[in-house]
């Protein structure tokens, strides 16, 4: 089952996503990226209906790509948000809606200020300092109320993330292996090894 | 001159079945309200519980179409769903909480129940699913427990009575049964949790939740459990864990009442108003941390943001 | 479940003594999941009215972007801010258009107008899904704690609330009635609309 997982700490976003692709029963791939980089600070986790996550993540870097050339600087977390959301809110009432749930992390260079959304796939946005989609979240956000900390360290806020990681793996039945690890903050977007 | 002897016996089988005999006779002479109320439990005496079953052809499909609100949120009759419990077992004892809210769909129809059954002195039991269901075979798991105490002049293991209530509801499984419940205790081997539900499962553990709140419960429980908790530790878990439910989960939540059963049977600790623990804490009260549980008010004034703050 | 349940959520409006005012709680939930205690369902249209809408979450926030724009045209056409019977017409037609497939949201209008001798009259309204109009002298609530809000409101509500007792009065109805419901509270936020300012306060509610 698909789980994905951001924090915000002292002036970054952890954004973590597990690296299966299923299709039915089979594991079709053990390391996919579901992490775009949709920006020098900005991160997008994306999970939900097979083909429609991959479409939709592109179609939505090459959009704010696009801003990004016509306007020489890109666009900002929140406006990236408010978007985003805009075209899956639309998607909803179109013949096909896309099915693409969306975790959002951004820093924002001008008002040094990290920034997290959660964005479902009806177009429900929310601003929070930690979000979860998936099962996860069952499990996670009791766990990150109680131990998240908005001025944490980087380490603190990987430990918090191991926490989830953990705790999902040890009571949600099925249960994904590995998880990609993304970074973002004043300095531009890393991988992190857990 | 056998039979001679057994007309007069008091101890032969047929003698004890005269003595039933009677003793059901006897009763048909008073209505049930010569005794007062007997709580449903006034067919005990003739043996076996039974049930009056509604005439229909087909009695649990009859009793699913009115009762099960997952396939039809309009259907008649709403029992009552939605709850946290916990219990786990640990160095000092188990440690069982609750929440306390009933809801009938998206009503709340009470803050105030009371979801641990006291069975006897030494065990307790959890209430999820089916209010009645729980409330009725756990007190009548009670009375077996006595029986059993009298009959064999030693109390009954905490193995033994889960068993029993396990065999008990799985005899009606595919009736409509609804119950997910965790039977604690202290016996001669120490500390016992069994987890025994209507599908008929029974599992002995050291940590169990149950109920539609029993994932945010087990997210914080999990990371604070440790064998080797303290007695003020383990309460505090306990009741945290029951908060964290209760803020996540829209059907669970109110109060958390929490029990410690230790060698000398259970003690109820208290009951915690759980918005009162968001904001202020448990109060006075060992382990606590004595500062809100809730993420805004723990976290208050931290900020992730590096921004210098605007001058005012 | 019902998809005007799926996210949770409740508004009330209510009449006083030349005020008005507004109130939603601030949860926003994934059916029994609360995701977030942040999300408030109340937005200034003018200075003088207050929009509040309970519902399908993504709806409130598409719709609010929608009611931002024409009433920002209809400011620029016009050269005058929107009044609340003007504004109340175009919630209705603008739900009205998608009545074969409607934004799933209950709309709450709470306002001002001047009248001719250049008094404050209050002004409250509340819509279905799919524009109906229900102009009300008293309170109006929506979402899922609808039914428990006219409850409470019945027995608080009286006429001619200054506007601090009605502050009083809407806040202590909003608590009441999402605390009897499963899907809204976590908070609360309320407007008090005079006709010099407005006063803005978030509650502390039960936060389970």
């Amino acid at each position: 089952m698909e789980c994905s997982f951001a924090l915000t700490g002292k002036d970054y976003v952890i954004v973590a996503a597990d690296t299966t692709a299923a299709r039915s029963i089979v594991k079709m791939k053990g390391d996919e990226d579901k992490i775009k980089t949709l920006g020098p600070h900005l991160l997008m986790a994306y999970s939900g209906e097979p083909g429609d996550t991959v479409q939709f993540a592109e179609y939505v870097e090459r959009n704010i790509r696009l801003y990004q050339i016509r306007n020489l600087y890109p666009l900002r977390p929140a406006s990236a948000a408010s978007w985003i959301r805009r075209s899956l809110a639309d998607s909803l009432r179109s013949r096909s809606p896309y099915s693409v749930n969306l975790l959002l992390g951004g820093y924002d260079t001008a008002a040094q200020t990290p920034s997290l959304y959660w964005i479902d796939y009806l177009g429900t946005i929310a601003t929070v300092p930690f979000a979860c989609h998936g099962y996860g979240s069952y499990f996670a956000l009791s766990l990150l109320d109680r131990y998240h900390n908005p001025e944490g360290s980087l380490e603190e806020g990987l430990e918090t993330l191991k926490r989830c990681i953990d705790e999902v793996a040890k009571r949600l039945v099925v249960s994904p292996g590995k998880y990609k690890v993304k970074v973002v903050d004043k300095d531009g977007i890393r991988e992190i090894e857990l | 001159m056998n039979t001679f002897v057994n007309q007069f016996s008091t101890s032969s089988a047929l003698s004890v079945i005269r003595k039933a005999q009677a003793l059901v006779d006897d009763d048909e002479e008073f209505s049930d309200a010569a005794w007062g109320s007997e709580a449903g439990f006034g067919n005990l005496a003739k043996g076996v519980p039974s049930f009056s079953v509604p005439a229909v052809h087909d009695p649990t499909a009859f009793l699913r179409l009115h009762t099960d609100d997952h396939a039809d949120p309009n259907c008649r009759i709403k029992i009552q769903h939605g709850t946290t419990t916990l219990a786990f077992r640990f160095q000092g004892g188990v440690i069982v909480a609750v929440d306390s809210r009933a809801t009938a769909g998206s009503y709340i129809a009470s803050g105030t129940v009371k979801k641990v059954i006291e069975i006897n002195p030494y065990l307790l039991g959890t209430m999820a699913g089916g209010a009645a269901d729980c409330q009725y075979w756990e007190t009548y798991l009670g009375i077996q427990c006595r029986l059993h105490e009298l009959r064999n002049r030693e109390r009954i293991s905490v193995a033994a009575a889960s068993k029993y209530l396990s065999n008990l509801v799985y005899s009606y499984k595919g009736m409509g049964l609804s119950m997910g419940t965790m039977i604690c205790g202290w016996d001669k081997t120490g500390p016992a949790v069994f987890y025994v539900d209507s599908d008929g499962t029974r599992l002995k553990g050291d940590l169990f939740s149950v109920g539609s709140g029993s994932t945010f419960a087990y997210g914080v429980l999990d990371q604070g459990y440790r064998w080797d908790l303290t007695d003020e530790e383990a309460q505090e878990l306990g009741r945290r864990s029951i908060y964290a439910a209760g803020h996540r989960d829209a059907f669970s939540g109110n109060t958390c009442n929490l029990y410690h059963v230790k060698e000398d049977g259970w003690r109820f600790l208290g009951n915690y108003d759980i918005t009162k623990m968001h904001y202020e804490g448990p109060g006075d009260v060992p382990g606590s941390a004595k500062t809100g549980y809730g993420y805004d008010v723990r976290v208050e004034g931290r900020v992730s943001s590096a921004a210098p703050a605007v001058a005012s | 479940m019902s998809i005007m349940e799926y996210n949770g959520g409740s508004v009330i409006a209510m009449v006083g003594k030349g005020c008005v005012a507004i109130g939603s709680d601030l949860r926003l939930g994934n059916q029994a999941l609360t995701v977030a205690t942040n999300f408030e369902k109340v937005f200034p249209v003018t200075d003088r009215i207050y929009l509040g809408m309970s519902g399908l979450a993504t709806d409130v926030v598409t719709l609010r972007e929608q009611f931002r724009f024409r009433v920002n045209m209809y400011t620029i056409k016009e050269e005058r801010d929107i009044e609340p019977e003007a504004f109340a017409h175009l919630v209705s037609s603008t739900l009205y258009e998608r009545r074969f497939g409607p934004y799933f949201i209950e709309p709450v209008m709470a306002g001002l107008w001047k009248t001719q001798k250049g008094e404050h009259k209050p002004y409250i309204a509340a819509a279905d899904l799919i524009g109906c109009l229900n102009f009300a002298k008293d309170f109006v609530v929506a979402g899922t704690a609808s039914e428990k809000l006219f409850g409470v409101a019945e027995g608080l509500w009286e006429p001619d609330l200054e506007p601090e007792d009605l502050f009083e009065t809407i806040s202590q109805t909003l608590l009441n009635g999402v605390d009897r419901d499963a899907f809204s509270g976590w908070g609360a936020i309320i407007h008090v609309i005079t006709p010099d300012k407005v006063i803005t306060r978030t509650l502390k509610g039960r936060m389970d």
